[in-house]
């Protein structure tokens, strides 16, 4: 073994010297592993043979090299670098690349002692890889065809039970296991809906062959837990840099409770996030397209997931690092540098004059307002702005109107008094800029009557612990642990237990009537709840936390509100911050916003990790928080996009276009033609930002995607565009009736101005918030000239035109 | 030296994606949920390359719940308490009966199907629909519910629209004379939700919202605004990519139709001769069973007429006999005449349903009242077998008794017979898989 370890380096040494000067010099070739052992008829060994270039790229030379054995009799290899078993006894594995040479032990014990096989351990991860229990197939609540599995296999007794014993035994025949019907189906010998899932003889075949003729045995075991039971996975490499059409073959590694090593890559599944970027196939094989960017490679093996991270940087582009405003900008230029995008140039002022008003108080800024900013010489007025938005009443308007969203506020489900309640009081939190771990702990331990000023109606949508568990954690915590109430998290370490310990805490909440306060919401005792198959108590506990004594505790919803703001609570802080992220920048460093996984890491990962400190640095002060952002050059960038970024999507390299919501665009109609929409049954004046009645009949707000309220997502907001949209802003006749209106704006001007260049001007500050250029009045000037000495006419014909442009109906 | 080798051993599959892993583009999946990979998915297409006959369908609701026994599942040997006052009569294929109520479709018998034993479990109006339209169950109860009120699953013309997209500048989904309560596209998102045409279309005054300028009277005026706007659309600094990018998609199609005299005569009901207004019939109904008509025929996918007014509980006969089922009779007779005579049956799908049937017993008020334990629906066209009577109810018409039918039977089939694979994933915003339709088979000797 030693002296073989010692072999290729010198050959490399070797060869580096014979190679010339100007040739592209390999500084060493590895394989891993070092040794092979195979121990059944159906395992394998994935070799992955690599090396890296001198600028750090991954290069897998996998399927370059040439494989052969010294005995051919022991093991086979194909050409991607599977290693199987064919007889007991010793071999070498001799791998020969470019002249250097490498040698393998290789040990086969697959037929001395055949273990019988276990259903747990061996056909469970055949019925997952074939995806026979996935959610489109049997694994669906009703099953397929008569036959159903368990999803992700969260009930194996149950689905020993279909295929070993149900449909009268048809499923499985050991006498002839060729004719089982899981085989023909699988190998669609006969029509099967899920067509064919493995060739007769693969190795998903023999396993399940053997198995059947093994008398279809449960498990080997009678230890629990299992030593076989699966604890660890170990996917190899788990970073690898690739340049446009590379490839890489990954090596996927499981450890078991005693410690044993097996390689599964070929049982595992893998799932790529960017699949535009990286694909993978099911043999974990990564192939990078001619994007740029990052991708993660996700594998999963037996409620165990890890990922691999793939790195497709631009190649021959020198990035100059921009100047920093904070410390968000060396983290983003850290990351641009590496991937190779040059950031875009400063916006300008009207730029980001029109983005810090929409953002953060979804109001357009008036004429005046524009005017005012764009004329001011001071070199601190982007500071001064962002002072002064966030201390503007439409600050709090508009952040009460998003988390009525996020808060379920539907005023049909929890009525009208609780929602103007739920309004009222999240104005004053925003308003007051009461922490956020404060509105966070207000809202888990809510308790009263909902309609008093409060957060208590959120409770009302909660119908049950095991919603108050999920939503909470989603919208607080960055926790879909949704899943977990049924099967264990296909992406995550979360299962039925830690679903169901969570949902414990809300088992005391209910609504009692109490004299002079009507039905009021309380939460008093509360029991454990069970383990939905098992039936075993779980003690309440937080996500990833210990069990606590609940005994004594009057609401034990504080207790799991306590851990949730502590300081050493790793989801709060990083949640808000990349949720704030999100809506400022445009797209979550993790995405989806509240989906925080060890599998899906963020884009940025140390800038996540910075901005979660600086949350918490400022004492989840979500103004300072906000205008950290915003002060920083990232946010300030232009969404013009240069040769080297235009593709970048996830690193910020740019402005990110934002689609503009339902509200805030009616409200920046309203404010460009200077006519208020009269809402029914609202006072006039009032603006669609302000209205809480989510239910209010409206077609603007059908067509533009107003949520109904009914998740705590912030994907239930549709962002994207519609026909419908556009035909409305084309032609709509309340939106003519705005433009034409006889005290619109359009009419207005044409009144008060006399020079059409200054008209002009006016309509461009009070739609795009920035004066027209050259090019923009020669145009505009043919409105002019084609209605002679009307100016009216003129001036609705390009009010008209500029509401429909996508500078005004795009936050940029 | 290594490119070569590279080469040499073929490692990148240059061969394009497969139509797996297609579907998978920009779907998220579990790890990641992304807005610019749905762009392009609005190209992406799953159309099956089976030679699917039918291009669209036109979806005709009678909404409030039709009853079956007096149109297309007559018993006329039951008590007259279950029978009701109409008689059956014999159509034009033997051994096929239907009510007297029916008599311009009963002499069309052998160019549609009855499927007489299709059956759920959900009595309520709005929550029936939601299944008939989704195939999931409601998760809200009956009763005043926002409309669409499908908030997670998309109804079926969300499905049409976002596997087949448009073919024509008209929109691949319409509802008309109003929205459908539950049209609408779920987690699908805007996009997939219908275009409404909110008037009705034997109305005199009726007219498309939003489909023409409301703006200036004049055409030299609208001229100008458009080439100011195209202008701008020229000079834009913002439409490089993100949402401007697809407003712009839209912008674009939004034109098309409005600038194509030929797709905007599609909306233009009174282009119609009054003989084929008449053989629909001057009803809500019949007129919108025309304009959809027309409307497949511009290139919409998926035409969902809503046609209320079918909740019929007390002295339904009366209204049964003089309104709802002649008009029924002719919008459905007269669409079939009319797409059979423009060699657009073939293509067209045609579905005549409503959330659910109606009691077999007659009520103490001379009416009927929910029953969805057994329905009829009728197929025309589309690659469906006609002339067939698919499925019997039992001998009060009150359940199946012979190949019962649910409601993903008839999802999997109306998908099917338009060449969208059924079985088909969509990701939701979670990251969960979501079928086209969830379970359930063609229905046998229909398809």
């Amino acid at each position: 073994m030693c002296s073989l370890l010692k072999k290729p380096l010198f050959l490399a040494v070797l060869w580096a010297c014979l190679c010339g000067p100007g040739q592209l010099l390999l500084a060493d070739w590895q394989v891993s592993p070092h040794q092979i052992e195979l121990r059944h008829p159906e395992s394998s060994q994935q070799v992955v043979v690599g090396t890296k270039s001198s600028d750090e790229r991954s290069l897998d030379l996998t399927r370059l090299v040439e494989f052969s054995f010294t005995n051919p009799e022991v093991a086979s290899i194909d050409d991607r670098g599977l290693v199987k078993p064919l007889s007991d006894g010793e071999t070498e594995l001799r791998i020969r690349h470019d002249g250097q040479e490498q040698l393998l032990p290789v040990v086969v014990t697959a037929w001395q002692q055949i273990d019988s096989p276990s259903f747990y351990h061996d056909i469970i991860p055949v019925l997952s890889k074939a995806g026979c229990n996935s959610g489109r197939c049997h694994g669906k609540a009703e099953g397929q065809r008569g036959f159903k599995l368990s999803i992700f296999a969260t009930d194996p007794e149950a689905d020993y039970q279909a295929i070993a014993r149900d449909g009268i035994g048809r499923r499985v025949w050991a006498i002839a296991p060729e004719q089982s019907l899981v085989l023909l189906k699988g190998a669609a010998k006969i029509p099967h809906g899920g067509g064919k899932l493995f060739a007769p003889d693969s190795e998903l075949w023999q396993k399940l062959r053997r198995w059947i003729a093994s008398g279809t045995p449960l498990d080997e075991t009678t230890e629990s837990p299992s030593p076989r039971e699966i604890v660890r996975l170990i996917l190899e490499p788990q970073q690898v840099i690739l340049d446009g059409g590379g490839s890489q073959q990954l090596q996927l590694t499981a450890i078991d409770r005693a410690g044993e090593r097996h390689c599964v890559t070929t049982m595992g599944t893998y799932e790529s996030n960017m699949e535009s970027m990286a694909r993978v196939d099911g043999r974990g094989l990564i192939e990078s397209s001619d994007m740029h960017g990052e991708a993660v490679i996700l594998a999963r093996y037996m409620n165990n997931v890890t990922v691999c991270r793939v790195t497709l940087p631009q190649v021959g582009v020198t990035v100059e690092r921009a100047p920093e405003h904070n410390f968000i900008d060396g983290h983003v230029w850290d990351k641009l540098e590496r991937l190779g995008f040059q950031s875009s140039a400063l916006a300008d002022d009207a730029t980001f004059l029109r983005r810090g008003f929409l953002d953060t108080i979804g109001t357009l800024p008036t004429t005046e307002e524009a005017r005012r900013f764009l004329t001011d010489p001071s070199a601190d007025k982007r500071s001064h702005l962002i002072d002064r938005l966030l201390e503007r009443n439409e600050y709090a308007e508009y952040w009460a109107m998003k988390w009525l969203d996020l808060l379920r506020a539907d005023q049909r489900k929890i009525g009208a008094q609780a929602t103007v309640a739920l309004q009222r009081w999240l104005r004053r939190q925003f308003r007051e800029n009461r922490p956020f771990d404060q509105i966070a702990y207000g809202l888990v331990t809510a308790q009263g009557n909902p309609q008093m000023e409060g957060p208590v109606s959120f409770y009302s949508t909660l119908e049950k612990p095991e919603i108050a568990a999920r939503e909470i954690s989603q919208l607080l915590l960055g926790v879909r642990i949704e899943c977990a109430q049924c099967h264990h998290h296909p992406s995550e370490k979360w299962s039925l237990a830690d679903y169901w310990a969570l949902a414990g805490f809300f088992t005391g909440v209910k609504n009692k009537t109490v004299p002079g306060f009507g039905n009021v919401l309380l939460s008093r005792g509360g029991k454990d709840l069970e383990h939905p198959r098992t039936g075993e108590t779980l003690p309440a506990r937080a996500l990833g936390a210990e069990p606590v004594a609940l005994s004594d505790q009057e609401d034990r919803r504080r207790v799991l509100a306590d851990w949730m703001i502590s300081h050493d609570n790793p989801f709060l802080a990083k949640t808000i911050a990349n949720r704030l992220w999100s809506h400022y920048l445009g797209r979550g460093l993790v995405e989806p916003i509240d989906d925080m996984r060890e599998t899906n890491p963020a884009t940025n990962e140390p800038l996540l990790e910075a901005l979660t400190q600086h949350m918490l640095d400022v004492g989840f002060d979500l103004k300072a928080f906000t205008r950290t952002l915003l002060q920083s050059r990232t946010y300030q960038l232009s969404p013009t996009t240069n040769a080297s970024n235009a593709s970048d999507m996830q690193n910020f390299s740019h402005a990110l276009q934002k689609t503009i919501s339902a509200e805030v665009l009616l409200d920046a109609i309203c404010q460009a033609t200077g006519v208020p929409e009269e809402f029914n049954g609202w006072p006039v004046g009032y603006r669609a930002i302000q209205i809480w009645d989510n239910r209010m009949p409206s077609y603007f707000f059908r067509v533009f995607g107003r949520p109904i309220r009914a998740t705590v997502c912030e994907c239930e907001r549709s962002d994207q565009p519609s026909m419908s949209q556009a035909l409305h802003l084309l032609n709509a006749p309340e939106i003519t009736q705005k433009i034409t209106h006889r005290h619109g704006r359009a009419r207005r001007l044409a009144e008060q101005i006399e020079s059409s260049d200054k008209i002009l001007e006016e309509l461009y500050l009070c739609t795009l918030s920035r004066l027209p250029n050259q090019k923009e009045r020669d145009l505009m000037s043919a409105a002019f000239s084609h209605h002679q000495s009307d100016h009216r006419a003129a001036a609705e014909d390009i009010l008209w035109a500029l509401l429909n442009s996508k500078e005004f109906t795009v936050n940029h | 030296m290594l490119k070569l080798s590279i080469d040499r051993k073929a490692v990148r599959h240059c061969a394009g994606i497969s139509r797996r892993s297609a579907l998978r583009v920009g779907a998220g999946g579990l790890i990641s949920g992304l807005t610019l990979p749905r762009i392009l998915e609005l190209q992406a297409k799953a159309a099956l390359p089976t030679g699917a006959k039918a291009k669209s369908c036109i979806f005709l609701f009678l909404e409030g719940g039709p009853p079956h026994q007096d149109m297309w599942d007559p018993k006329p040997d039951a008590p007259s308490e279950y029978s009701g006052p109409f008689k059956a009569i014999s159509t034009n294929v033997p051994g096929t009966f239907v009510t007297d109520q029916l008599p311009l479709c009963s002499q069309m018998a052998d160019k549609y199907t009855i499927v007489r034993s299709h059956s759920h479990d959900d009595g309520g109006h709005t929550t029936g629909y939601h299944l008939l339209m989704t195939g999931h169950k409601a998760a809200f109860a009956d009763g005043d519910n926002p409309v669409p009120n499908n908030a997670y699953y998309p109804s079926l013309g969300s499905v049409v629209s976002r596997s087949l997209g448009s073919r024509g500048p008209v929109p691949s989904y319409i509802n008309l004379p109003h929205p459908m309560a539950a049209g609408g596209p779920g987690f699908y998102g805007t996009q997939h939700a219908p275009f409404v045409i909110d008037a009705d279309p034997s109305q005199p005054d009726f007219a498309v919202r939003d489909l023409f300028p409301s703006g200036p009277g004049s055409s030299s005026r609208q001229r100008l605004r458009n080439q100011l706007l195209s202008g701008i659309d020229q000079l834009e600094r913002v439409r490089n990519h993100g949402p401007a990018e697809v407003l712009s998609k839209y912008y674009e199609r939004a034109y098309s139709l409005i600038s194509s005299p030929n797709a905007k005569r599609a909306f233009d009901i009174k282009e119609e001769p009054d003989e084929v207004r008449q053989m629909y019939g001057h009803t809500q109904l019949g007129q919108c069973a025309l304009l959809a008509r027309r409307l497949v025929e511009s290139g919409c996918r998926f035409v969902g007429v809503d046609a209320p007014g079918w909740d019929v509980h007390f002295n339904c006969f009366p209204s049964l006999r003089t309104d709802l089922i002649p008009y029924a009779d002719r919008a459905f007779s007269g669409l079939i005449t009319d797409l059979e005579r423009r060699g657009l049956l073939d293509e067209t799908l045609v579905v005549m349903m409503g959330e659910m049937g109606r009691t077999p017993k007659i009520n103490a008020g001379a009416g009927r009242d929910h029953w969805s334990m057994a329905q009829s629906i009728v197929f025309a066209g589309g690659g469906t077998q006609p002339g067939r009577v698919i499925g019997a109810t039992d001998e009060h018409a009150a359940a199946p008794v012979t190949q019962p039918v649910t409601v993903n039977d008839v999802l999997r089939t109306i998908t099917t017979l338009l060449g969208i694979d059924p079985d088909r994933v969509y990701w939701d915003p979670l990251g969960r898989p979501v079928p086209v339709v969830a379970d359930g088979g063609l229905i046998e000797n229909l398809v």
